[in-house]
């Protein structure tokens, strides 16, 4: 028999990473891939253990399967508590859900706006079409971006999170982007801080606590990754989700009858398609698991794709059933790390679906087999093609 | 393990081993737990982990931080001088037996 091996860089485990992850769960629960040159966990038990222990689970030396240049131990997702607390702590109020839904008449403008422009076509790109206008119209209204340059701004996000699959690494292009990423940054916080508005970057680049403040690198960074996480994530889950809607034909006409079922139908699909499949931490000391000795300074995969489809904790994993309420699940993280953003994800998700279903109640797909994402943090596809019944 | 025990606002009681270091959150969510949502996912955002703890091991909890005396300010049901966020409490060994009962409602 083969060895088993698994390649977060492959483009096989962009397209399914399912049968593996069953493999890693039931006879490597502890593994070492040599080609990403870390342990992966994919038990449910296991990851949930591993996030809440922060103090062995280090997010310090990066959090994204392949990092950025310059950005761990200054983000949110790449500092471990009490800085990381502290961060949190000067921008966290302005993300919870109370003070989201104010922003709800907003995105639903937005969403309505951008469904009306599909009224009569036969045939649209979901992605190019709708979602990634939705998404970075929405994360300027929430972040207080200036409007002209979204479209620069998502194609640039949607680059920087992508890796090379050849080199393993970011190549150039993405670099660049994650580059072009900060200057524009840069830009807006500079402008922001001569002309202070009420809106979220104003906020936290003169957020204070104690006559603490966050430093020129913490706010350029975490603006950065705010940009990033809001566009890529919540547009790539937003593809994700029109692809179970399209394929699970009777859950989307039970949305679409009462679209309240929409907000159980969106956890769901954060277990059963996770978006943001897999993270990273760091050890700090030497960890036995499983029969495994993990080495102080090794880097270990969270594969929250995989725990969210661990028969140990979910009945069934491999049905999509919305009625699940699959509370506990990984697809934002978990305890210290959880997303920042999930308010705002769920409030978004939720109003551009019922909007788009009002414009288009039936669609099908039309490509039988999608092209995926090269990379090994996120999931989703590049191309979602639906034609109108 | 130690064993916490959740009584839910209709009586109905569930005790749960819970592994130590996860939260008395996870501990429910993960079990089947009904009355509570744990909505942010334990980072002390949502209070939909909301739970009323038994007198008697009030006193062995660790002071709430700020965060969580904020987000107690935002419960659904009722606060009451025993009120904490499940979330942020970590199952220990010294907490073995431990009795919550849960808020009528989380959202
Ligand atoms: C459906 C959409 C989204 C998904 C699936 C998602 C998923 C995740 C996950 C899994 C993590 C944990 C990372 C880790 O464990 O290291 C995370 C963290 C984070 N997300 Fe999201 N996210 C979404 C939308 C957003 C949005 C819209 C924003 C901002 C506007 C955002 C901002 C963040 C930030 C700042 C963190 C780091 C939090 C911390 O470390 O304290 N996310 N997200
Ligand atoms: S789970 Fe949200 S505050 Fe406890």
């Amino acid at each position: 028999m083969p060895m088993f091996r698994f390649d977060p860089y492959s483009p096989l485990v962009d397209a399914d990473p399912f049968p593996a992850y069953k493999t890693l769960r039931d006879e490597h629960p502890c593994f070492w891939s040599e080609e990403a040159g870390m342990w992966i966990l994919s038990r449910y038990h296991d990851i949930v253990a591993a996030g809440n222990d922060w103090q062995t689970y280090s997010s310090a030396r990066g959090n994204l399967m392949t990092e950025l240049p310059g950005r761990a131990g200054a983000t949110l997702g790449t500092t471990d508590p009490p800085r990381h607390d502290r961060l949190r702590g000067l921008i966290q109020q302005a993300f919870m859900k109370r003070n989201i839904e104010s922003m709800g008449d907003n995105i639903r403008d937005i969403a309505r706006q951008a469904a009306a422009e599909l009224k009569g076509r036969k045939q649209i790109e979901f992605i190019s079409d709708f979602s990634s206008k939705f998404t970075v119209r929405v994360l300027f209204a929430v972040l207080g971006l200036p409007m002209g340059d979204e479209q620069t701004v998502r194609d640039k996000a949607v680059l920087m999170v992508q890796s090379d699959p050849k080199t393993r690494a970011k190549g150039p292009e993405h670099i660049a982007a994650y580059n072009w990423m900060q200057d524009y940054a840069a830009k807006v916080i500079a402008e922001r801080r001569a002309n202070p508005t009420g809106d979220m970057i104003s906020q936290f680049s003169l957020a204070e606590i104690d006559g603490d403040k966050l430093d020129e690198r913490e706010v350029l960074l975490t603006t950065t990754t705010l940009i990033m996480a809001g566009i890529e994530s919540l547009g790539g889950f937003m593809s994700m989700f029109a692809l179970n809607m399209v394929d699970f034909t009777d859950a989307r006409r039970q949305c679409v009858a009462n679209p309240a079922l929409l907000a159980d139908a969106m956890e769901e699909s954060l277990r059963y398609n996770t978006s943001a499949q897999r993270f990273r931490r760091s050890l700090q000391r030497d960890v036995e698991l499983h029969g495994q000795t993990m080495k102080a300074g090794d880097f270990v995969c969270l594969a929250y794709g995989a725990g969210n489809r661990d028969e140990r904790q979910f009945a069934d994993p491999d049905k999509y059933d919305i009625t699940r309420k699959p509370r506990g699940h990984l697809g934002f993280g978990g305890g210290v790390h959880a997303c920042l953003g999930m308010a705002i994800a769920r409030l978004a998700v939720r109003v551009a679906f019922d909007e788009f279903h009002q414009v288009m109640p039936e669609y099908l797909r039309v490509q039988e087999k999608l092209d995926w994402m090269p990379s090994s943090t996120f999931r989703s596809p590049l191309k979602l093609e639906l034609s109108i019944k | 393990m130690p064993q916490i025990t959740y009584i839910e606002a209709s009586g109905q009681s569930t005790t749960v081993n819970v592994p130590e270091g996860w939260s008395l959150m996870q501990g429910a969510t993960a079990n089947g737990v009904e009355g509570i949502l744990g909505e942010c996912g334990g980072s002390c955002a949502c209070a939909t982990c909301h739970c009323y703890v038994d007198e008697p091991w009030l006193a062995k909890l660790s002071a709430p931080t700020e965060g969580e005396l904020e987000m107690l300010e935002n419960t659904a049901s009722e606060r009451k001088a025993n009120s904490r966020l499940a979330c942020q409490i970590k199952a220990t060994a010294a907490l073995d037996g431990m009795v919550v009962h849960l808020p009528e409602s989380q959202e």
